[in-house]
């Protein structure tokens, strides 16, 4: 009991950092319940209770209960889905919350991860803004925010933020992103050795491993690790480039490039942490 | 007042990641204990020289790890092998199965190496099925070593045929 005390003076806090949580959080839940009171709600109820809805200020913090608030999610794609919960029609895709009883819906499987994080589906990317996604997605469906409600919401919270962490994960790094646009394409770098990488190549790989085993200040791993980001740098242009003239083939030879100086990088790192 | 309800929610806290954390450490996946022999004391690690006639030099890479492995071996007038040395930037498991790769090939013929199989190591280190690749790498590895080794060996007989001639 104690414990779950201490867990809970997390709240008031997180109710510091963002001014409009409490107000939006006590809207969502007296939506939700009414809701559940009222599985199938009439129409002309939430009509009443829509008119009863003051406009202004009080629906610019409704809107910001919505992760999906930009005009782009209202896209004319199939409306076919249901809320669990009031099962009235969702009108997004992908939809985070039911518009009509702000209920947290449960992710679609099959939604790109690009689409999730409202990203056009492309090699060249702003993580920036990608960062700022990803920060609003987590303000509305972590599961801090849905202690309050029911089970069901929690687990629907739960997965739909994992699902957000990934997928901000996933895009951020131009490897994944690149392998995971292969994936949608019905590709993947098979595990096994790499029959057809020029042995020039790997050499050049053999010596900067050796180069980077045997540094002894940082500033020789800092040496090496620049010259790993031109050459990853370089590679992402590449990869660009055939992704967009759509030449999968060579997209995938460049990721395969790409993968090992992403592993020298991430040696690198590990040696400059040892030197401190 | 303070200090001890302090000290029982940190008790109480420690309780309850206690019981929430410790089926993780059991089902904790790790190494074989070869595995880790190998990584820890890796039998023929360096390098020969790759521009002798004698010495073969396989390179490989792995583009879904992002391993690289080079695996020399040195052959003398007989077709055994008397040395052989490997360098692996990898995982455990890539170290590992290079590592017995070497040991393994020591002292056969080239024939003999030849038919050293992936499933041979992998079973030797009972390698997880998800690390059966970097068993597969160091197969692959002594076939590019045995084959540059007789690409050289060929160079060396068309020169010798030439010098006759």
């Amino acid at each position: 009991m104690l414990s779950y005390n201490s867990l809970r003076i997390v709240r008031p806090f997180r109710a510091l950092l963002h001014p409009n949580w409490l107000m939006t959080n006590r809207q969502t839940l007296t939506c939700s319940a009414h809701c559940v009171s009222n599985n199938f709600p009439k129409k002309d109820t939430w009509q009443r209770q829509n008119n009863l809805k003051p406009t202004g200020n009080e629906r610019k913090l409704q809107y910001s209960t919505y992760a999906a608030s930009s005009p782009r999610n209202y896209c004319t794609g199939q409306f076919n889905l249901n809320c669990w919960n009031c099962k009235q029609p969702l009108d997004q895709t992908p939809a985070f919350f039911c518009m009509t009883c702000k209920a947290v819906q449960p992710p679609e499987e099959d939604t790109s991860l690009f689409n999730i994080m409202d990203c056009d589906y492309k090699f060249s990317m702003d993580t920036r803004k990608l960062q700022k996604r990803y920060l609003h997605l987590q303000r509305s469906l972590h599961p801090d925010n849905f202690s309050q409600k029911s089970v069901q919401e929690q687990e629907y919270s739960e997965s739909y933020s994992a699902l957000v962490n990934k997928a901000y994960h996933t895009l951020l790094k131009p490897l994944s992103r690149g392998l995971y646009m292969l994936e949608l394409k019905g590709m993947v770098i098979e595990e096994g050795t790499d029959s057809g990488a020029d042995p020039e190549f790997l050499m050049e790989l053999m010596e900067i491993n050796e180069a980077l085993d045997e540094v002894k200040t940082p500033e020789e791993a800092n040496k090496i690790g620049q010259h790993t980001k031109g050459k990853l740098a370089v590679l992402t242009e590449e990869i660009d480039a055939a992704l967009l003239k759509g030449e999968l083939q060579s997209a995938k030879a460049l990721l395969a490039q790409m993968k090992y100086f992403a592993n020298i990088e991430e040696k690198v790192k590990e040696k400059l942490s040892e030197f401190m | 007042m303070a200090i001890v309800s302090l000290r029982n929610s940190a008790s109480s806290l420690l309780l309850f990641s206690r019981r929430l954390f410790s089926p993780e450490l059991k089902a904790q996946c790790l190494y074989h204990i070869k595995v880790v022999d190998h990584y820890e004391n890796p039998r023929n690690v360096g390098t020969l020289d790759k521009n002798s006639k004698n010495v073969g030099t396989g390179l490989v890479g792995a583009p879904a790890c992002g391993d690289v492995m080079k695996l020399q071996i040195e052959v003398d007038d007989h077709g055994m092998i008397i040395d052989a040395k490997f360098k692996t930037f990898g995982c455990g498991s890539a170290i590992a199965s290079s590592s017995l790769a070497t040991e393994w090939v020591k002292g056969k013929s080239v024939e003999e190496a030849l038919k050293i199989r992936n499933t041979d190591i992998a079973k030797e280190l009972c390698l997880p099925p998800v690390k059966l690749h970097c068993s597969m790498l160091a197969e692959d590895a002594i076939k590019a070593a045995l084959s540059d080794y007789r690409i050289k060996q060929q160079d060396k007989k068309e020169k010798r045929v030439q010098a006759t001639g």
